[in-house]
């Protein structure tokens, strides 16, 4: 099972990276999730969009074992609860985990606690990532569905 | 003094990152800003519709006069306004990435008292998408922010006021003493969070911005006559090369006017065969290898994708251009209607095969040898030539009443066979086709020297069996059909300042060309005659001819396509490379003070 979820977490999450850029190429959300972690770690931008898309799969990969972890309890997997999972991480991920928690630890992430004076900063994700479209939270929930889908698929065959 | 909330295009300067570029009216205005690049829509578009477009005004609160420089050898623009109060120096710029968490895209406008107390104002109302976009304006911890889709602008200021949101525009006042600063930045975002600088981090990136440009110029310079509007188009230039790919624009705008209230309205953000060709030659010219390199190999990539036949202009990125339509914008002045995308792309223009082996002989020449596949792709256009040069096409003034037989496209064609043998002798094409090309090349000067020479002209003409000349015959002179100082040549160049210049500049044709309303003197047209001058030896009339253009350039050295010969306003879209590029060209001729 957990060469299977580590096998559904890279494939999960090349999908949900790619539903991500399409819909911020379409004009639909300014969220890169790679920059957001990259910057992180470093203040280049090429380097940072090269990190970030690496932690980004590891994330990817640490929360389709955490999803194969759930499989097991419950003793079901389906793509079906799957993607209700990716429902629930869609969730907790635009309200805790990039909304609250990316802006604590994020170096380079503007909070309320500061302001642009002299060091450069990233603008935040907002209450459910809004700053950076209205859509933005819809987007991030689709591609989550259809990682947990994926993750659940895999893990199920 | 603005009519109908509109500058003279002459009032412009241009700021720009070699991704996009945007106009400095004299009145301190933003005026003309497409975000993230040169081609995509507008986020300032108030030249196109001074209500509905948008803009960045930063001006004083009085009353004032302004004057503008570049800081030496920049695309730095410095703006002094001067007022009862006092006076004081606003610097733009769009700075360039260091590699850093750089924005995608920051505008700086840096303020600076120089005397007295003078009341400032400044307003920045981004409308996206060629203002049909009224953005969301909302604050990030003090920054306001206009979003719009994928799109956003941060605005950032330092001792510039206390800013506030009214009627979708952010705007404040500010008083700036003698020896006081102030600073805005714009920083703008597309499919990414926007990056809010620091004032250290902006500063910094204009004295290396500065310090860019200086060190590239020095790195090109040019010491002959004409020194000074020579540089200014080398930088001007450089702006108009699209740093991610190596394409070249042929100007920032679209539907700059030809006519007050004409229709002669058209989109220049593309990078059009023809252009690429005088733009390597001038890169070359003037040392420029590196961006010669990168403009050839964008070329021959883009090429490669419909070999062997070319289209008229391509994309930035090397892709198909987007066919011409239609927004809804008042236009400038209200020269309606304002296009977007150009409808030349679906022409048949021969001229361009010509263009593109002149291109990659000149590159040749610059001691940058073909590759053998290059070669070979070079050869089946060749053949191409040798199968279409027989048919009419829209030419290069690109008419819409076509096709016809059009002297100078066949004397393109000469020029893409010619150049091909040449190649071939010097085994850098397959020697296995030379034969062929040069019959072929036979034929087509057969047909131009017996078909398209008018005896009563005593001139080529416009077209084969026509009975008017076109400016763009000057092109045979300088692309050396035929002996520069000849009967025939030298007869054509006296056709064309006896039937198309007017006074110091050059229409470039008076016939029918499918499109209603008039038009200004061509610039490049008239820069063409100062070059066939130069080249046949008349070059006492040259350099009257130049020093008369020279002082038709705006205040800071930049030149539209085409001027009003009644009253110097330029028109059309602006700045434009070939005019530049022609101007280099009629300078360095005249310096050589021989034929090439």
């Amino acid at each position: 099972m957990i060469a299977s979820a580590l096998a559904g977490g890279v494939i999960g999450t090349l999908a949900l990276a790619t539903i991500i850029k399409a819909a911020a190429e379409a004009g639909v959300t300014r969220l890169d999730v790679a920059l957001l972690l990259g910057t992180a770690v470093t203040d280049n931008r090429r380097k940072a969009r090269a990190l970030g898309y690496i932690f980004h799969f590891v994330l990817g990969i640490a929360f389709a074992e955490a999803y194969a972890g759930f499989f097991a309890i419950v003793g079901h997997s389906s793509w079906r609860l799957g993607a209700l999972l990716g429902v629930l991480h869609a969730l907790f991920t635009a309200t805790v985990l990039v909304s609250v928690l990316l802006p604590v630890v994020h170096p380079r992430m503007a909070t309320a606690d500061t302001a642009a004076n002299d060091i450069t900063l990233i603008e935040p994700p907002g209450f459910l990532m809004l700053n950076y479209g209205r859509s933005t939270f819809l987007v991030m929930l689709a591609a989550h569905i259809v990682y947990g889908a994926l993750v659940g698929l895999i893990v199920h065959l | 003094m603005r009519i109908d909330g509109y500058a003279p295009i002459e009032d412009y300067a241009v700021i720009g990152d070699g991704r996009t570029m945007a106009l400095v009216a004299r009145d301190g205005a933003i005026d003309w800003l497409c975000l993230p690049n040169l081609d995509s829509p507008s986020a300032f578009g108030a030249i196109l519709d001074s209500t509905r477009g948008g803009s960045f005004t930063l001006q004083p609160a009085l009353p004032f006069q302004s004057t503008r420089r570049y800081l030496p050898r920049t695309n730095v623009l410095e703006t002094t306004f001067t007022t009862e109060q006092g006076s004081v120096r606003v610097v733009d710029a769009m700075t360039l990435p260091n590699d850093r968490l750089d924005p995608m895209r920051e505008l700086v406008r840096s303020i600076e008292g120089l005397s007295g107390r003078v009341a400032m104002r400044w307003r920045c109302s981004p409308r996206f998408g060629y203002g049909r976009e009224v953005p969301r304006c909302e604050w990030r911890y003090g920054v306001p922010v206009a979003v719009s889709g994928g799109e956003a602008i941060g605005v950032l200021n330092w001792d510039a006021g206390t800013p506030a949101w009214r009627d979708a525009g952010i705007e404040a006042e500010i008083e700036v003493a003698a020896g006081g600063r102030a600073l805005l930045a714009v920083t703008s975002a597309y499919a990414e969070p926007l990056i809010f600088p620091g004032r250290r981090d902006v500063l910094t990136r204009l004295e290396t911005t500065i310090d860019f440009w200086q060190s590239w110029s020095r790195a090109h310079a040019y010491e002959g006559p004409w020194a000074d509007l020579v540089r200014r188009s080398a930088l001007v230039l450089k702006l108009m090369i699209f740093a991610p790919s190596g394409a070249s624009v042929a100007a920032p705008t679209t539907s700059l006017p030809e006519e007050i209230g004409g229709q002669r309205n058209w989109d220049y953000r593309f990078c059009w065969i023809r252009d690429a060709n005088f733009m390597i030659d001038a890169l070359l010219q003037l040392g420029c290898h590196e961006e010669a390199r990168s403009l050839f190999w964008w070329f021959m990539q883009a090429t490669a994708r419909t070999v062997p036949r070319l289209h008229v202009l391509y994309r930035l990125d090397g892709g198909i251009g987007p066919a011409e339509r239609e927004i809804d914008l008042s236009g400038y002045r209200g020269s309606r209607p304002v296009r977007v995308g150009n409808g030349a792309v679906e022409q048949t223009q021969l001229d361009i095969y010509g263009a593109l082996f002149e291109t990659a002989w000149l590159y040749s020449e610059g001691h940058h040898p073909l590759d053998s596949d290059t070669g070979a792709v070079l050869a089946r256009i060749a053949d191409h030539v040798c199968d279409v040069w027989r048919q009419p096409d829209s030419g290069i003034w690109e008419v819409r009443n076509g096709p016809f037989q059009f002297t100078h496209s066949k004397v393109m064609c000469w020029v893409a066979l010619d150049r091909a043998r040449r190649l071939a002798d010097r085994g850098e094409m397959p020697a296995s086709r030379a034969a062929r090309w040069r019959h072929e090349a036979a034929a087509i000067r057969a047909f131009v020297e017996e078909h398209c020479w008018s005896d009563e002209l005593r001139s080529y003409t416009r077209i084969a069996g026509g009975r008017d000349v076109d400016a763009s015959l000057l092109m045979l002179s300088i692309i050396e059909y035929d002996d520069v100082r000849g009967e025939r040549i030298r007869g054509t160049v006296d056709a064309v300042v006896r039937l198309l210049r007017h006074d110091d500049v050059v229409y470039r044709y008076h016939a029918d060309d499918g499109v209603p309303g008039g038009e200004g003197c061509f610039l490049n047209c008239s820069f063409w005659l100062v070059s066939a001058l130069a080249r046949g030896g008349r070059l006492d009339e040259a350099t009257a001819l130049m020093t008369q253009l020279a002082a038709r350039a705006n205040d800071v050295g930049l030149f539209a396509e085409e001027i009003d010969p009644h009253d110097g306003a330029f028109l059309g879209n602006f700045p434009q490379a070939l005019v530049h590029l022609a101007l280099i060209d009629a300078a360095i001729a005249i310096s050589k003070g021989r034929p090439s």
